[in-house]
């Protein structure tokens, strides 16, 4: 969390869920990594019971996520709502 | 957005580093300077002091270096160029060589600072396959 903590803009939390189009292997975890990067908020994505810090590529690979199924992502902070709205965009988007 | 993090990849073989650099670009990024110091001089397996210290500059933009080694002479070798050399902003990582370099360019990438890709690198060995 960032250190100063500003109350002009409420930390909110949002969700989503999105059905992946393609495995997340290499390439759309870097891209899912780089992304999720530029945000202020805590994220987490859950996959079959298990929660990553989709910052981090090689915890995003090592989830084996399969073309078909779901994951959750999570953001809790002041940029909550572009965080999960970018990170689903990017996952509903994978090649 | 800051200089990005400059990464240097140091193994005894040309053709380990060139696979990884090509790797890396892949899933990182291509905006992320990449630079390789492998192999000796004359083209065979080993390392080179002057061809880690020549990488360490070439990957230099301003935001810092963080230099990966594959291991045994690597990892001598860059530690010397290091102590001859010692700048705060240039450091190398304890951390698996594929995996670490896969982690330190996707997060240099995202446009983080020196001390964060270098613990991206060196959380990589924590992280598990399986």
């Amino acid at each position: 969390m960032s250190a100063n903590s500003d109350t002009t803009s409420p930390s909110t939390r949002r969700e989503a869920q999105v059905v992946l189009p393609a495995h997340l292997h290499a390439r759309p975890a870097g891209q899912l990594a780089r992304a999720a990067g530029g945000f202020r908020s805590a994220l987490e994505l859950d996959y079959n019971g298990r929660t990553v810090n989709p910052t981090g590529v090689l915890g995003l690979m090592g989830l084996g996520a399969t073309a078909g199924s779901t994951v959750t992502i999570r953001a809790t902070g002041p940029d909550a709502h572009e965080a999960v709205t970018a990170l689903t965009e990017i996952l509903a988007n994978a090649e | 957005m800051s200089a990005p993090v400059g990464i240097v990849l140091v193994s005894h073989s040309a053709e380990l580093a060139a696979g990884l650099h090509l790797l890396v670009q892949q899933i990182g990024s291509d905006a992320v300077p990449v630079v390789t110091a492998a192999g000796t001089g004359d083209g065979r397996i080993g390392t080179s002091y002057e061809l880690v210290r020549a990488a360490v500059e070439d990957a230099d933009r301003g935001g810092g270096v963080l230099v990966l080694a594959d291991l045994g002479s690597s990892v001598l070798t860059t530690r010397t160029v290091l102590d001859d050399h010692p700048r705060a902003d240039v450091v190398i990582a304890d951390a698996p060589f594929v995996e670490g370099a896969v982690a330190a360019v996707v997060t240099a990438a995202s446009g983080a600072d020196l001390q964060t890709v270098a613990n991206s690198a060196e959380e990589a060995r924590h992280v598990r396959k399986l």
